[in-house]
């Protein structure tokens, strides 16, 4: 008998355990890819998220750093601040800077601006000469999505029917609606438009227009983001009257220290008059103490702080008392004056009207011929100060801004200094101050309300000994003369202070030390908030636009 | 012989045959059928594993950016609700200075000095805050803001989050976790998304 064998049905098993493997497989894979594609865009848009918040705030330090420059002790420093930004009036608009390697971009808009004396923002310069101005620094930042324009995973776990975006050109609001759910509300992702740009226009990322781009930013997914932040001056005399690092000893026990603000008028006392207009600003007579040996006398319409003292007769103390606020004040450095128009001294003599001696004890009128400016004022050195100098402005009615370094004392029966309206005066003095107080005399803007900001003095901290100790002992003596006025301000880090007499003070002080046992009328100047020789900036505002 | 040889090739399978072709062919579908539920099922856990788990980052950044905004926090005693105060920076349709042609702006900031500080508000005379509040709603984690309601994740699964705010000087941060406990896997102790979030703003109280 012939047997055939079933050769033919040896193909099938195989086909059918590839086909078996082939399907398995294929299911596999698709398992892989759907959750890894899913899992990696939703990652992706959460990276990029970040990352544009990041680049925002790295276009924010970058406009931080630019406004620092002008500390900077380099003069090729100071000379490139805002190098590459374009600028109109007082905006600055930074090129878009790409980096990372993510390739994030940021552009940043510093527009300068100030408040008023009722707390409302302005843009542009400070119209205050002696004030500084603030800034408003608003930065985008943008993160490129790579890869196709996906979706994440997690629009779709919670539906509720929105639409995930505003429309075209809408400025409707509460927009958290309109902009769907899930990461869409969160992230905003930008897949073909910049939704920010379509729907709120493009003045807020740049106000010059010195982008051309559209709306439209091209076929790459992307994620923006903005903030915006407030940027203060910091200035020697903010909300303190006085401020004395090491010890305290004042006033005369019928003394008085409160606050006005010059811009809303003279100083009139209101501090008990709580219907008053004025009286919001009479109550901020601070008193600053950094030790703990603090004999705080007399009463204060103000707050109170020491660093560990104890404040004994605070029933004479309006404000808050403050036992534990510890500072110091860094040694105070003569400004780079570079810029500034300097006046040589004559050869001899007291020169003629515009010049002023290298050395004067006599009576000396003052009259510059040049105006300067806050930032370049006419610019004289003396070594020493012992006679009267009256300052006048270059014209009548002509601002005119003076600085003058003393590298010697400013002291003696007769040293003193008219200021007269018009003029704003800076001393800058190297050693010690000795002069009688009705020898210091503020008439800008007038006589009967002096802006103690016109009459400014900076005391030079000693250079310091290899053990780190000043080489000199600074002091500043005011002594006992009758009637007298005190319109100015004193920022003298490194000088011991002793106060005679009674007089009306108006104005602020910081000193290492402070004496006065007179019963002095003392008088803040809110307008000092933001003047004086700018310090350093600080942040006084970060707020995201999460529209 | 040749006629017999030939019958037995035209033959059918034997019973014996047939029961064996079927029970291989059985249980390759059924395995075939077995994989891909199990396929399918294995799928469906780690996207929502995946899916939870880009919850529990959504939660941690939106917190993480209000706070970051924010001028103070507020956690409850039970770590389950937090609440923030923010700047009000934009016009919102109802605010007392909203115009038809600025909703949807931002506002101008307005400056103050209080406790020996500037203070940079934005808002309304009246009102210069806007209030968040996360809270927890059987499997929902809710944000509100003045009022305004939206749910930020929701999951069948168990998503535990706990915020607890630090004080200090003048800043203060939150630390947050939020727990995935999935249901369907019993014996898993959880997965935990941490997140640390500072006040960019200077602390101030309300």
């Amino acid at each position: 008998m012939k047997m055939y064998p079933a050769n033919n049905e040896k193909g099938n098993v195989l086909i059918c355990v590839m086909g078996v493997i082939l399907v398995l497989s294929i299911i596999g894979a698709t398992v892989l890819r759907n959750s890894t594609t899913r899992l990696n865009v939703s990652s992706n848009q959460v990276r990029a998220w970040k990352e544009a918040l990041s680049a925002a705030e790295a276009g924010g330090n970058m406009a931080f750093a630019e406004l620092r420059k002008q500390f900077s002790a380099n003069s090729s420093v100071r000379a490139s601040q805002w190098s590459g930004w374009t600028n109109s009036g007082t905006t600055y608009v930074s090129p878009e800077s790409t980096f990372g390697s993510s390739n994030l971009k940021s552009r940043t808009v510093v527009e300068t601006c100030y408040f008023d004396v009722s707390g409302n923002f302005h843009l542009g310069a400070n119209p205050d000469p002696n004030a500084n101005s603030w800034y408003r620094v608003r930065s985008r930042g943008v993160s490129v999505l790579p890869g196709l324009k996906r979706t994440g995973m997690d629009d779709a776990l919670i539906n509720e029917g929105r639409t995930h975006f505003a429309a075209f050109g809408s400025t409707a609001m509460k927009d958290i609606t309109a902009r769907g759910n899930g990461d869409s509300l969160l992230r905003k992702i930008d897949f073909n438009y910049d939704h920010f740009v379509a729907t709120y226009g493009r003045s807020w990322d740049d106000p010059l227009t010195t982008r051309n781009d559209p709306v439209a930013v091209g076929g790459t997914p992307q994620i923006s983001r903005r903030i915006e932040q407030i940027i203060t001056p910091l200035t020697p005399f903010f909300d303190a009257a006085i401020k004395s690092a090491q010890t305290f000893y004042g006033l005369g026990s019928a003394a008085q220290i409160d606050s006005y603000d010059s811009r809303q008028g003279p100083y009139a006392f209101v501090a008990n008059s709580p219907s008053d207009p004025r009286y919001s600003n009479s109550r901020h007579g601070n008193v600053e103490i950094g030790s703990s040996t603090a004999t705080v006398k007399g009463k204060i319409y103000g707050d109170v702080a020491t660093n560990g003292g104890t404040i004994v007769n605070s029933s004479q103390i309006t404000g808050t008392v403050d036992n534990n606020v510890p500072f110091t004040l860094s040694d105070y450095k003569m400004p780079d004056s570079t810029s500034w128009q300097y006046e040589p001294a004559p050869s001899t003599g007291n020169g003629l009207a515009y010049q002023l001696p290298a050395s004067f004890s006599g009576n000396k009128s003052l009259t510059p011929r040049y105006a300067g400016s806050v930032d370049a004022p006419v610019y004289y050195v003396v070594s020493s100060f012992y006679g009267a100098l009256i300052v006048n402005p270059t014209a009548a009615g002509t601002d005119t801004y003076v600085a003058i370094h003393v590298t010697g004392d400013i002291s003696g029966g007769s040293a003193g200094i008219t200021v007269n309206p018009s003029v704003h005066v800076k001393i800058y003095f190297d050693r010690n101050v000795d002069v009688k107080n009705n020898n210091l005399i503020n008439q800008n803007p007038t006589g009967a309300n002096p802006s103690a900001a016109n009459l400014q003095f900076y005391g030079i901290s000693p250079p310091r000994d290899a053990n780190g100790n000043p080489m000199w002992t600074q002091t500043i003596n005011l002594n006992s003369a009758t009637p007298s006025t005190l319109a100015m301000t004193f920022y003298a880090p490194s000088a011991d202070i002793i106060l005679n007499g009674n007089p009306d003070f108006i104005g602020a002080m910081v000193c290492k030390t402070f004496y006065a046992n007179g019963n002095i009328s003392w008088h803040y100047d809110r307008a000092l908030n933001s003047e004086g020789q700018l310090l350093d900036f600080r942040i006084a505002s970060y707020i995201e636009d999460t529209r | 012989m040749s006629r017999l040889g030939l019958r037995q090739v035209e033959s059918g399978f034997t019973l014996a045959e047939m029961l064996i072709a079927m029970a291989i062919a059985s249980s390759i579908l059924g395995l075939i059928f077995t994989s891909a539920v199990a396929l399918q099922k294995s799928f469906t856990a780690v996207d929502n594993y995946f899916g939870a788990h880009m919850q529990q980052i959504r939660i941690v950044d939106y917190l993480a950016r209000d706070v970051r905004r924010g001028l103070s926090v507020t956690s409850s005693v039970d770590k389950q609700t937090v609440t923030i105060k923010i700047p009000k920076y934009i016009i919102q349709a109802g605010d007392s200075d909203a115009t038809v042609s600025n909703i949807g702006t931002p506002r101008s900031p307005s400056l103050a000095i209080a406790n020996g500080d500037y203070n940079i508000n934005y808002g309304t005379p009246t009102s210069t805050v806007t209030t968040v509040v996360y809270s927890v709603n059987a499997s929902s984690i809710l944000r509100t803001e003045d009022g305004e309601l939206t749910t930020i994740a929701s999951s069948t699964d168990n998503l535990l989050p706990e915020t607890v705010d630090i004080e200090l000087s003048n800043t203060e941060y939150t630390t947050t976790a939020i727990t995935f406990k999935p249901i369907s896997v019993a014996d898993r102790s959880g997965t935990v998304v941490y997140s640390t979030a500072y006040l960019r703003n200077r602390r101030r109280s309300f």
